[in-house]
């Protein structure tokens, strides 16, 4: 696999967060890539990392959080000794985009949505007014959204509108690689599903090579095409689809908890099935493998040593000492 | 809400508030101010100010209009401080049936301003005749003055130097002065700074400041077997006087300041209560009752809010010339609409909340819905804005006495201020009396500032997350 | 959307007055009534001296009693009390006040609502000035403490907003005069202007010399507090998540700031700024007096020396009307700058 592959290559990545409480491990050494054209999703609970991981990929960490090592590449170039500036102009929207969480609070109520979305262009490239407005309205159709959305507020639209235009907005620079956390936690079930088509649709007619946040495993079964996952700041097991959702494969214990969390439709359920305990403190991780205190196949190893990315298959990887024996 | 559960809430609360420092310094504050308020009548020394403010009896020994003892350290010329001595050394003689007592009190004049007055003080009965004399440093004595009293039912006498001996003073004076130099008349003459002045020329002009030791020495003849006089002492009215000077009407300002402690802190405390009581009371249940129940509330709360305070309150004050609890009833009465707003809002999001729902659903009434799940939650917020509201309520009070309409039985700072004002403090230049009612007024607001905006601090981020 | 809004706010705001001009009047009648009763016994008084002094004594007496009932008729104090008080609020909100008893304008004009109307300006100018400048310093500091929160220029500047928090306006003034006016004899103790006044260019440098103290008592005191509060309402919204939104999309600082926060603040700060003007209009009658500025306020103070109930009755029911005025004003100013507000709903 070339490099040249890979329009996001991130390496060692180390995130913390200097709090009155002490300082939080919350991406701790992360390592992955991202090839052009593929959808990667990023699934775990709740404080997991992973929207700061995606922060991070922006060198958009909010204080006290600060990226403390590794080294994030977009297309080849590392972007972790750009200034702020540099970044803004350069990579920023134009080499990565993001879709927000559930559209709720992205867009700044006293601007008009076409106001916006015209700043945003124009920020970015020297096209004069018209050509903008041309530029925004095709995207706003693209997304199924018509003309006159322009002239509206944030707080006028509905849910699942607001939502395509943020994603409309991600978009029209047309970025290397877009980002979508959790894009539809916050929507009804119907509209979930419209925009997951759409989004579906977008990447293949627009060849995005998009991250895909969810905590929702289905949703994530048919968006994305490899799957990370990740657990209290690190990487618990990267694999694609086929490897990890299909039965009988190598499967970390905490993935093989989150599927059976999810009730299936045409099995016979006894009792729901669950994690026991809760995520871990990550001012004072546990020591090893950071799983260990709520993993049911627990090693004497676990509780000591940090299992590091062992590759049990091609393109599958998975953090666990249970996987090197067998 | 069971008692564990407050004890608990309060001790979260208590880490959270120990973390910021202003908050601690305002707690700091206030408790030196309650420790004030309660040893009040030690740390004074005219403990009654509070009930005798208006009684010149009371303050018939201060100066008036003088500045406090501590500008003396800030200056070259020394003042005499007022001062009371009661130690004196005792004699007495039995001549037959008569007997004649000598009381000599010893006082330190190092100072280059004498004091303005000298008072004698006792308790007779009888027809005794006192005469009083000084003897001064250099040798001199002085007789000043001779007074007999009749009194067939004991009561207590004053003789006041400054008043009475204006003739033996100038007549000592005279004899030092150069006869060519104007003529200067008797009454215009103190006789304190010729008593406590070299003798010499210009003595009556220029006089120069005797130091050393002086004896005040009262003889006093008891004629009679039943003449009494007793419980003798010496007060001097000094040209600075007290830790915060006098005013015109020679009241004690540091006296009338620390009783003032005690209603600014009643005001404040009751207002704020008083008020944000009622106020989180009304915005919960109008946002519990909801529909035309709540309209309703919200427009008494418009017509309520409508009314522009300060006036309306002077108005009435002028009026109906109200008493302090009456003023306490009057603000509350229009304060409580503060926190209305946000508690309505707050309540609202609270009752959306599905435990709310579900306590509903398990029948629960809806006093105790109010009262054990939503009020509880409003109990951090309710305090913050009683600690803010503490200092309006005492300007306001303030602002009513300064115009003269407050309650005149008792003193408040904005009594001491009203008199400042009235008095002609702010022309003459007499900050003493104008700086300290209003600095206290201020500090107690910042007392409170602090207590509150530190609480304020604590509760925002959880509101803001909600 | 809007003009609904708008209609509803002034209708409410106009009941509101209404209602409370009925309660002050059902209040205060009674020293309202005594007072007119004295004036028109002041008036029988007048009008019998200039009688034909060879008229015989019950000829007088029962012109007086005449001119009582004539008079009590008029001012409709022989009608039950309801109806006097009623009768009493149209007048008012006639704009009649009566006649002030002792006070006149400088004019001479005895008509409370000239000496009113007279005063109002003062007040106005005055403290719009003041609160123009806090708001601009407001502004300045506020924002750089909201840029730089929790760093050490935003804690102590917040302690000199707690410091100030309850020091009042009035016992400051009283401070600044007996420094800058007697002890260092730089700025006039009070009042309007110089006696005799300047013409032309020289009254106004005057007026403004006049205002500098009290002015500068308000901001001292003041602008601690707008920027406190400035800075909390834009330190909410930078946490806002439109915030990091609009800077993940490249925009440069600068326009986040001055443009989505500023603007996004616009309703909050407005309001702000119009509340503290409304304080002023009610709250400030001692500062006034102190400074012997003949506004509103002062006129109170006066007034209640003078014992003119007139004036005072007026005077509230003056400060009342524009105190509720601007209320409703705030309200349609911030639903004017909130677009959630002005625009309304969603369209579905």
């Amino acid at each position: 696999m070339a490099d040249t592959d890979n329009i996001l290559k991130v390496e060692n990545l180390k995130i913390n967060f200097f709090t009155r409480k002490g300082k939080v491990y919350a991406v701790d050494d992360i390592s992955f890539t991202l090839k052009k054209g593929e959808t990667l999703g990023l699934v775990g609970e709740s404080g997991c990392g992973k929207t700061t991981t995606v922060l991070g990929l922006m060198k958009m960490v909010p204080t006290p959080g600060e990226i403390t090592g590794g080294r994030i590449l977009i297309d080849g170039e590392n972007i972790m000794p750009l200034s702020e500036n540099q970044m803004r102009e350069k990579v920023r929207w134009e080499k990565i985009s993001m879709v927000f969480q559930g559209a709720m609070n992205c867009l700044t109520p006293v601007y008009t949505v076409g106001k916006q979305m015209m700043e945003t262009i124009q920020e970015h490239k020297d096209i004069g007014n018209s050509e903008a407005k041309k530029k925004i309205i095709n995207y706003l159709n693209l997304v199924g959204l018509p003309e006159e959305i322009i002239r509206r507020y944030p707080h006028e639209l509905s849910g699942g509108m607001k939502q395509r235009v943020v994603i409309a907005t991600a978009l029209f620079l047309e970025p290397k690689i877009v980002i979508c956390d959790e894009p539809t936690t916050a929507l009804d079930v119907v509209v979930q599903a419209q925009i997951i088509n759409l989004l579906k649709e977008l990447k293949k007619r627009l060849g995005l090579s998009v991250i895909f946040i969810t905590h929702d495993l289905a949703t994530e079964a048919e968006v994305a095409d490899r799957l990370l996952v990740m657990y209290a700041g690190k990487l618990a097991e990267i694999g694609t689809n086929e490897q990890i959702y299909g039965k009988g494969g190598p499967i970390h214990p905490y993935t093989e908890k989150l599927f059976n969390a999810t009730p299936r439709l045409h099995e016979k359920v006894e009792e729901l099935s669950f994690i026991p305990g809760t995520p871990p403190d990550l001012v004072d991780p546990p020591s090893g493998c950071r799983f260990h205190p709520r993993c049911l196949k627990v090693m004497e190893r676990c509780k000591k040593d940090q299992p590091p990315l062992i590759e049990v298959e091609p393109e599958h990887w998975i953090a666990c000492w249970r996987n090197t024996n067998d | 809400m069971k008692w564990i559960d407050i004890k608990a809430g309060f001790f979260d609360f208590w880490n959270e508030f120990k973390r910021v420092r202003f908050g601690l310094f305002g707690l700091i504050l206030l408790f030196i101010f309650i420790l004030t308020v309660l040893i009040n009548s030690y740390i004074v020394p005219f403990p009654e100010a509070s009930s005798r403010w208006r009684d010149i009896t009371y303050w018939e020994d201060n100066p008036t209009s003088a500045p406090p003892v501590w500008i003396n350290w800030f200056s070259s010329t020394k003042r005499a401080p007022s001062l009371i001595i009661r130690e004196h050394t005792f004699s007495e003689e039995k001549m037959g049936k008569i007997k004649l007592t000598r009381a000599a009190f010893e006082y330190e004049y190092l100072y280059d301003l004498p004091p303005l007055d000298v008072i004698f003080h006792g308790y007779a009965k009888g027809s005794p005749v006192i005469m009083l004399s000084m003897e001064r440093p250099d040798g001199q004595i002085i007789e000043l003055v001779r007074r007999p009293i009749s009194k067939s039912d004991g009561s207590t006498i004053r003789i006041s130097i400054a008043k009475d001996t204006r003739i033996e003073s100038y007549n000592f004076g005279v004899k030092y002065e150069n006869p060519e130099s104007n003529r200067i008349e008797r009454e215009i003459v103190k006789p304190t700074s010729i008593l406590f002045s070299e003798a010499k020329e210009g003595i009556l002009v220029h006089p120069a400041p005797l130091k050393g030791t002086y004896k005040i020495i009262a003889e006093i003849i008891l004629p009679g077997e039943n003449d009494v006089v007793e419980d003798v002492y010496i007060s001097f009215s000094g040209s600075v006087s007290g830790w915060l000077g006098t005013d015109n009407s020679k009241r004690d300002i540091w006296s009338g300041v620390v009783s003032g402690a005690k209603w600014a802190l009643l005001i404040g405390l009751l207002t704020a209560f008083t008020a944000v009581s009622i106020g989180v009371t009304y915005g919960v249940m109008s946002a519990y009752l909801g529909g035309w129940k709540d309209s309703l509330m919200q427009r008494i709360f418009e017509l309520f809010i409508g009314v522009p305070l300060l006036p309306v309150l002077i108005v009435m004050s002028a009026i109906f010339k109200p008493n302090i609890w009456t003023m306490i009833i009057m603000m509350s009465c229009f304060f409580w609409v503060g926190p209305v707003k946000t508690v309505r809002s707050m309540g609202l999001q609270i009752k959306e909340e599905t435990y709310i729902e579900a306590a509903h659903a398990f029948g629960a009434s809806s006093s105790r819905i109010i009262f054990k799940h939503m009020i509880p939650l409003l109990v951090p917020y309710s305090f913050a804005s009683m600690a803010l509201y503490v200092p309006s309520a005492i300007v306001y009070e303030a602002s009513i006495s300064l115009l003269g309409l407050g309650d005149s039985t008792i003193v408040t700072w904005g009594q001491i201020l009203h008199d400042a004002l009235t008095g002609g403090a702010v022309i003459n230049g007499l900050w003493w009396w104008i700086i300290p009612p209003g600095l206290f007024i201020a500090l107690m607001g910042m007392t409170f500032a602090f207590i509150g905006f530190a609480m304020d601090k604590i509760l925002h981020p959880k509101l803001r997350t909600r | 959307m809007y003009w609904k809004y708008c209609i509803k706010r002034i209708v409410y705001g106009l009941a509101i007055f209404i209602t409370l001009i009925f309660i002050f009047s059902a209040l205060f009648n009674t020293t309202m009534e005594s007072t007119l009763r004295s004036q028109i016994e002041e008036e029988i008084r007048g009008e019998t001296l200039k009688l034909d002094t060879r008229m015989k004594p019950e000829e007088i007496t029962r012109y007086i009693s005449e001119r009582r009932e004539f008079k009590r008729h008029l001012y409709h104090l022989d009608k039950p009390i309801w109806s006097r008080i009623v009768w009493r609020a149209i007048n008012v909100l006639s704009l009649n006040f009566g006649k002030a008893t002792i006070m006149r304008s400088s004019a001479g004009e005895a008509d409370v609502w000239k000496i009113i109307a007279e005063c109002l300006p003062r007040t106005v100018l005055l403290f719009t000035t003041a609160i123009f400048i806090n708001i601009v310093l407001g502004l300045l500091l506020g924002l750089k403490k909201a840029q730089k929160a929790g760093g050490l220029m935003d804690k102590t500047t917040s302690i000199g907003t707690m410091i100030v928090y309850g020091m009042p306006s009035w016992w400051l003034g009283m401070l600044v005069i007996m420094f800058f006016a007697y002890t260092v004899r730089i700025f006039p103790s009070g009042g309007l202007h110089s006696i005799p006044p300047p013409t032309g260019f020289a009254y106004y440098i005057d007026l403004f010399y006049h205002m500098t103290l009290p002015v500068l008592t308000l901001v001292l005191i003041g602008f601690w507090g707008s920027a406190f509060l400035i800075r909390n309402i834009v330190l909410g919204i930078l946490q806002e998540d439109y915030i990091m939104a609009a800077r993940a999309r490249g925009i440069p600082e600068r326009k986040v700031l001055y443009g989505h926060a500023m603007r996004t603040a616009a309703p909050p700060i407005v309001t702000m700024a119009l509340l503290s003007l409304l304080a002023s209009v009610g709250g400030n009658i001692i500062f006034e007096g102190i400074f012997s500025w003949p506004g509103l306020g002062n006129l109170y103070w006066i007034s209640i020396e003078q014992n003119d109930i007139p004036v005072l009755m007026g005077n509230l029911f003056v400060t009342t009307a524009l105190y509720i005025g601007g209320l409703v004003i705030l309200d349609l100013t911030y639903g004017f700058l909130d677009p959630r507000i002005k625009v309304g709903g969603r369209p579905q």
